[in-house]
């Protein structure tokens, strides 16, 4: 009787451990975030579905990612600025940056010291899993409701391994949005997020590996993302370019930069494997193949269509300085990549583009502030 | 928290369990030790683990020559030997960045550690040379120099204490337990508020940023702020940390030496000493202030003792002229304190007990915080600067910290005040919290240090005695 006694004492204190640790979460939350306290708190709360599939849901917020009153992640609209947008997937709207760090901010400001004053606003209508397939459909409202002069396109490649995620519906789970979950555990999250941080990179690889050996049999396995694909992305890139022009926006191409180098090494083989998880149905050496025949189809098109290029692909070291995981920035990755295409937009407003509020102060701002 | 730290709690796990298989095989257990001391050692470089093993084995055959016969030459070798490997590793790199910095001296790697298990084996040749022989065997002297939860920043251990404790049967108790892990989790908290202090609650708002970015436009009130708040973030971290490794020793059935005794509680600059970083200022005061001290009977004298062996324990840090003045900066505290004490004597003076202790213990705390200043600035002009607006009451009218690390100052240190006197008046009123509180609630209490603890204290900036 004893030791039952003291066994039933032992569980009550471990579920008061956990239980406590879960209220502690709550009120980090309450007071770091002004989240709910017992109401549902998760990732999901940012989006809402429409026609197309996901959008922001306009003023959310999630922990350090804000979305404005038109569901853009970052600041309300200014008026008087010359307005670039940026187009992408999650590398855009900014996942492992702090807040305020992502690319789309860096680049605001950097175009803006350049320029001298506030001239330009960029805004982030990017969402992840954002393919250039949504993008195309997005751009009549965007250009209604935002104004830009400029389109920034960083278009993310791994979303064409597996085209029937293509397909809007689909990605817009018929344009439902999953009823986000009554209870949950908020303190597994970030247990998740420790145990990540704090566990060898190789044990990691491991239990992801298991996953994707369990995932795979889903689907048909590739060694190379097919033709078919690639043909597909084009066609798209081209559809986007073409709506931009159209409505008389710039684009700049942006090509995808990621952390492997020209020979993946151990490292880069962990970071493989992490990133396969999302797409078990090709091989880890299928992604390097992916990114270059992506990035090339960028690098035709771009004189083709007469579109400024930033080649962020080659410009940006493939190191953890600069990358976070395979393909999302650190802080220090989000400023070099802004720097960059604050160079590249120097070439094209050099090139005859006009600002929309006053072209002559911002072409001879940004030519002054460049020597 | 970091990798590091998972090792080290996987690793104690498994020591434990193993250890407890081999609870009643002295042998067995002592070598499970220093195997998991030197493998958890040469995570941090196995270059570091050679040097450990090298000292101890040279320390050991000092030590044997000083039982054989205790001279003052062998003595001299062997403390010689010590000064040489620490000035080698700890004041070399420091003197040939100045004079070449070119040079491969000056990026010479400072072992981790190596000041506090370098005055051990000191300490262990003093005491074989004052003919207190607890007489260890190789393994046993190996595990003492290199016992894991020592051996990366003290408690400084002394043999007299340990051996007996590493020779006895391994038999834990519920209550011992109990109490290790109690500390373990009161430091993991400690170190977590140390972390926020120098975090801040907004990024660069903290001690850290404050130091590193502001230059030369401080106010009064930043720098009496900022002192203050290091004061803490220095307490939290250091004591934060000697309250796991105690707590972890005490795991092992091992009672270590305590390092901190409530020091901000203290009347006077030499009660304070008695209270902090304790392994070293009686390794200080016993091997050091009392053979020079005693050597002479002049006043002068002990009073000039009293300041170098201060000197030294500033030095014994970091071989810099901001320690240097830090050292002297104590040791001309605690000899203002001795005169003034003299002084009273003399003229009689004696204010009621009333008045006298909140004076007391308010000067005590700002000239020691005040201290602070030369532990932590970058440079001798920051240090400078800030001793002068802190010196200057125009300077007291401006401002530049946010008021966010105002409110937190006041929060953490008020807070710790505010635990400390209630723990103290119940523990008088013979009420031990550590004993008397339901198990429910003292899991409820571990939850939510073990939550600021992994949650707010993962910040990757460092326990500060690494460095020393």
């Amino acid at each position: 009787m004893r030791y039952v006694g003291r066994a039933v004492r032992a569980i009550v204190s471990v579920v008061i451990f956990a239980l406590v640790l879960e209220l502690c979460a709550r009120v980090d939350d309450r007071i770091s975030y002004g989240a709910p306290m017992w109401s549902s708190y998760n990732v999901d709360g940012l989006y809402e579905a429409d026609h197309v599939g996901k959008r922001g849901k306009p003023n959310a917020r999630y922990k350090k990612w804000q979305l404005n009153s038109l569901g853009f992640r970052g600041p309300e609209l200014r008026p008087g600025t010359t307005r670039v947008v940026c187009f992408g997937a999650s590398e855009t709207f900014g996942l492992y940056e702090a807040e305020g760090q992502e690319y789309p901010r860096q680049l605001e400001r950097d175009l803006n010291a350049r320029a001298g004053g506030d001239v330009f606003q960029v805004v982030n209508v990017a969402y992840p899993g954002e393919t250039v397939a949504t993008a195309i459909l997005r751009v009549p409202e965007i250009v209604e409701t935002v104004h830009p002069r400029y389109a920034i396109i960083y278009p993310a490649p791994a979303e064409y391994i597996w085209l029937p995620w293509l397909d809007p519906p689909k990605s817009a789970n018929n344009g439902v949005i999953e009823p986000l979950p009554k209870f949950e555990l908020r303190i597994a999250d970030r247990m998740r997020i420790v145990l990540k941080s704090v566990l060898p990179s190789r044990f990691q690889s491991r239990l992801r590996q298991h996953e994707i050996d369990r995932d795979e049999a889903q689907y048909k396995l590739m060694d190379r993302v097919p033709e078919e694909n690639v043909f597909r992305f084009r066609a798209d890139l081209l559809a986007l370019i073409v709506a931009l022009n159209a409505r008389g926006l710039e684009p700049v191409l942006v090509t995808h930069a990621d952390a492997f180098g020209e020979h993946p090494n151990a490292p880069d083989h962990n970071l493989l494997i992490a990133w396969r998880k999302f797409y078990p149905m090709l091989k880890e050496a299928g992604f390097i193949d992916m990114e270059r025949r992506m990035n090339d189809v960028m690098r035709s098109i771009a004189p083709e269509e007469n579109v400024v290029l930033v080649d962020a692909a080659r410009e940006i070291p493939p190191t953890s300085e600069y990358f976070a995981d395979f393909s999302h920035f650190t802080n220090a990755g989000s400023q070099l990549i802004a720097q960059k295409l604050a160079e590249g937009m120097k070439s094209a407003v050099g090139g005859g583009l006009h600002a929309a509020s006053s072209p002559a102060r911002v072409n001879a701002a940004m030519a002054s502030n460049s020597e | 928290m970091t990798t590091e730290a998972l090792y080290y709690a996987v690793v104690i796990v498994a020591m434990w369990l193993l250890a407890w298989l081999v609870r009643s095989r002295r042998t067995a257990r002592q070598l499970l030790f220093l195997g998991a001391s030197y493998a958890l050692y040469s995570s941090w470089g196995w270059w570091f683990l050679a040097l450990l093993i090298c000292s101890s084995l040279a320390n050991y055959g000092f030590g044997q020559l000083l039982r054989r016969r205790p001279s003052a030459a062998r003595l001299w070798i062997g403390v010689g030997f010590n000064l040489a490997l620490l000035g080698t590793f700890k004041y070399l790199p420091i003197l040939a960045g100045v004079a070449a910095p070119a040079s491969g001296l000056a990026h010479l790697l400072l072992p981790l550690g190596i000041s506090f298990w370098t005055f051990q084996a000191l300490s262990y040749l003093f005491d074989l040379y004052r003919e207190d022989d607890p007489d260890p065997s190789l393994l046993e002297f190996c595990l003492y120099m290199a016992f894991w939860p020592t051996v990366l920043s003290g408690p400084i251990c002394r043999l007299p204490n340990l051996l007996p404790q590493f020779r006895q049967d391994f038999a834990p108790s519920l209550q011992e337990t109990r109490r290790g892990l109690d500390r373990v989790f009161m430091g993991l908290l400690m170190m977590a508020l140390a972390q926020i202090l120098g975090a801040g609650l907004q990024s660069g708002h903290g001690v850290d940023g404050a130091f590193d970015s502001i230059t030369h436009t401080w106010g009064g009130t930043d720098v009496l702020c900022l002192m203050i708040a290091y004061g803490f973030q220095l307490f939290f971290d250091f004591a934060g940390y000697s309250h796991i490794v105690i707590g972890a020793a005490l795991l092992f059935g091992i009672r270590l030496e305590e390092n901190f005794d409530r020091p901000y509680l203290s009347l006077t600059p030499s009660v304070f000493w008695t209270r902090w970083h304790m392994s070293l200022s009686f390794w200080i005061r016993d091997y050091l202030f009392l053979p020079l001290a005693t050597a002479r009977r002049e006043i002068w004298w002990r009073n000039l003792s009293l300041v170098l062996s201060m000197v030294v324990f500033g030095l014994w840090h970091k071989g810099s002229l901001l320690f240097l003045i830090w050292g002297l900066y104590q040791g001309m505290l605690l000899l203002l304190h001795r005169q003034w004490q003299q002084l009273q004597r003399w003229a009689g003076w004696q204010l009621p007990e009333a008045v006298m202790k909140p004076v007391s213990w308010t000067v005590t705390f700002l000239a020691l915080c005040a201290g602070w200043i030369f532990f932590r600035a970058n440079t001798l002009s920051q240090a400078a600067t800030m001793w002068s607006a802190l010196l200057h009451p125009s300077s007291y009218h401006q401002h530049v910290l946010s008021s966010g690390f105002y409110v937190l100052t006041a929060v953490v240190g008020g807070g710790y005040f505010c635990v400390v006197g209630a723990a103290s008046r119940l523990e008088r009123a013979g009420f031990q919290l550590s004993t008397r509180l339901p198990s429910e609630l003292k899991f409820a209490a571990y939850a939510v240090m073990f939550y600021v603890a992994v949650f707010h204290g993962a910040e990757p900036q460092g326990f500060i005695y690494f460095q020393f």
